[in-house]
């Protein structure tokens, strides 16, 4: 890491979420580090998509999410990109991946054409991610791996500062899993955005995260990957039986900073 | 006023020089049909992505109420209907986004409320029921002129907030977070796009009446659906259908004597048989 890594680019403090009365998150303290791939994990229903929602500015909360700008990112409010786990499409909506990049850029109505901008803007961002044979294809229509590469090159076309990653590989199968690990772990070296990874694969997880943070409606504990996902961690969140059968000591735990910081 | 009708009269008389057209009533249809039918499908491209067929029909339905509170209260049935419906699309708009309820169980609790609502009225005052026949079926050939300009208005006030929300009620409709992460503000977005289908549904009720304005939102662009490849040539495609049925509506309508609002109805549905079959033809990848 470089000394950039050491610029918090997200902060929450204090955060909680309220709806229909039940609290879905209370009191989380995190920081989402510049240029780290910080991993979020949980049970269903542990609130991940929540957070995201939270920092998107979807759901309503208490407590703060500040965004602090390190130097080399420039001044202004970050950017923030944004795969989300499944789109609302029908299979015969009539929206293509182009015009998927034109709605998202171009200011005057899809319908009187897209904007030769937009066409090239999708091109480049496409190819970079190895779909643009997809560009003509509907959005609707795409299998889960296709839809993935088609949305994160769209949220990296604005080159954001923070990424959201929900799930990116639900829906994706093994092989299309790990090239996607692979070119996300491409692009994050050349464009140093904070990443922000909501995952139940705990081998991506190990294999991609620096940091991870356990999440079950409240932090169970966060830090290092090595720290974190120990079998007490685990089964905390998950029940007993969890995943990974390594018996190391539960270092990091309930620290709500692990070693790795400083 | 009186100057603009005369002149946008001589524009369909040059337009379509045909014997259905000559008299002044039936150039007010026609006229009301070219602003009505391309604004209510234009409208629809987006409402069928984000599956509110029945919201529109909910509004639809509101218009019985709002015809009611307009003769009981005095008002022009008009105005109170255009006024209710809008009410209905806010509070229905708001509740949804409020409570975990399914929005279409939201939507069916308000469907029924305005719906008893109406007929609680209605059965109270005897003499309503004479009043609501013209708005049930819709009244095509009795339209005034200065309802053709509130067409009119409506018709060019869609194309502007068309032009400038299109894009982002798309977005909208693929994911919230997608299109928040890109700035569009949702709720906003989503409580002014049901205002404009309020404003569309109630001033389409005039042309083809309560029970069959949905179908004017609804089945051009479902036709259009079967086949556009992209965005642009749904919309085109869905507001060109509503152009063709409106007038082969008002010109078979008037040869058959049959009613005009359904005559519309049915040429769009026909529509609609056609493009499944092109699509079926083509193959389900086209």
């Amino acid at each position: 890491m470089s000394l950039a890594a050491h610029f918090h680019t997200l902060e929450i403090r204090n955060l909680s979420v309220r709806a229909g009365g039940r609290e879905i998150l209370s009191g989380i303290d995190a920081d989402i580090r510049c240029g780290e791939v910080t991993a979020l994990i949980g049970p269903n229903g542990a609130g991940k998509t929540t957070l995201l929602h939270a920092i998107l500015g979807l759901v309503p909360y208490t407590g703060e999410i500040r965004f602090c700008r390190s130097e080399e990112h420039g001044k202004g409010t970050p950017r923030i990109g944004y795969v989300p786990q499944r789109i609302d499409l029908d299979r015969n909506a009539p929206l293509t991946v182009l015009d998927f990049f034109a709605i998202s850029s171009q200011r005057y109505p899809v319908f009187f054409g897209r904007s030769r901008r937009s066409r090239t803007d999708a091109e480049a961002a496409l190819a970079k991610g190895g779909a643009l044979h997809l560009i003509h294809r509907p959005l609707g229509k795409l299998s889960g791996g296709e839809l993935q590469r088609v949305l994160l090159a769209l949220a990296l076309r604005g080159s954001p500062d923070i990424l959201l990653l929900d799930e990116p590989v639900s829906g994706v199968d093994v092989s299309g899993e790990e090239l996607f690990c692979d070119f996300l772990e491409q692009i994050h070296r050349e464009s140093r955005f904070s990443l922000l990874l909501v995952s139940h694969d705990l081998s991506v997880v190990t294999r991609h995260a620096d940091r991870v943070i356990c999440l079950n409606r409240s932090i169970v504990c966060q830090g290092s990957a090595t720290q974190v996902l120990t079998p007490e961690t685990l089964s905390t969140m998950y029940g007993s039986g969890a995943r990974l059968a390594s018996h190391g000591h539960a270092e990091g735990h309930g620290h709500l900073h692990g070693k790795g910081e400083g | 006023m009186e100057s603009l009708i005369s002149f946008l009269y001589s524009v369909v008389g040059h337009l379509l020089p045909l014997s259905f057209a000559e008299p002044e009533f039936m150039k007010r249809a026609i006229l009301a049909v070219l602003f009505v039918a391309p604004a209510a499908a234009a409208v629809g491209v987006p409402l069928v992505q984000f599956r509110m067929a029945f919201f529109s029909d909910a509004i639809g339905h509101s218009a019985f109420t709002g015809v009611a509170l307009g003769v009981l209260a005095g008002i022009h049935p008009l105005l109170t209907m255009v006024a209710f419906g809008l009410f209905v699309a806010w509070a229905i708009t708001q509740v949804k986004g409020r409570t975990g309820l399914s929005p279409d169980t939201v939507i069916g609790v308000f469907f029924s409320t305005v719906v008893a609502l109406g007929i609680a009225i209605i059965s109270a005052r005897k003499g309503l029921t004479r009043n609501l026949q013209g708005y049930l079926y819709g009244d095509l050939l009795a339209i005034s002129g200065a309802e053709v300009i509130w067409m009119g208005a409506l018709s060019a006030s869609v194309a502007a907030y068309l032009f400038l929300a299109f894009n982002r009620i798309l977005l909208l409709g693929v994911n919230e977070g997608f299109a928040r992460s890109l700035g569009v503000k949702g709720r906003a977005l989503e409580t002014s796009f049901a205002l404009v289908v309020a404003l569309v549904v109630t001033t389409a009720i005039r042309a083809v009446g309560i029970l069959l304005v949905t179908a004017l939102l609804v089945v051009p662009a479902a036709a259009a659906r079967n086949v556009a490849r992209g965005a642009g040539s749904a919309f085109w495609i869905a507001t060109a259908i509503s152009l063709v049925s409106g007038l082969g509506g008002i010109a078979a309508s008037y040869y058959l004597d049959t009613a005009t609002g359904a005559t519309i109805v049915l040429c769009a549905a026909a529509f609609f048989a056609l493009t499944a079959i092109i699509r079926l033809a083509l193959g389900e990848t086209a």
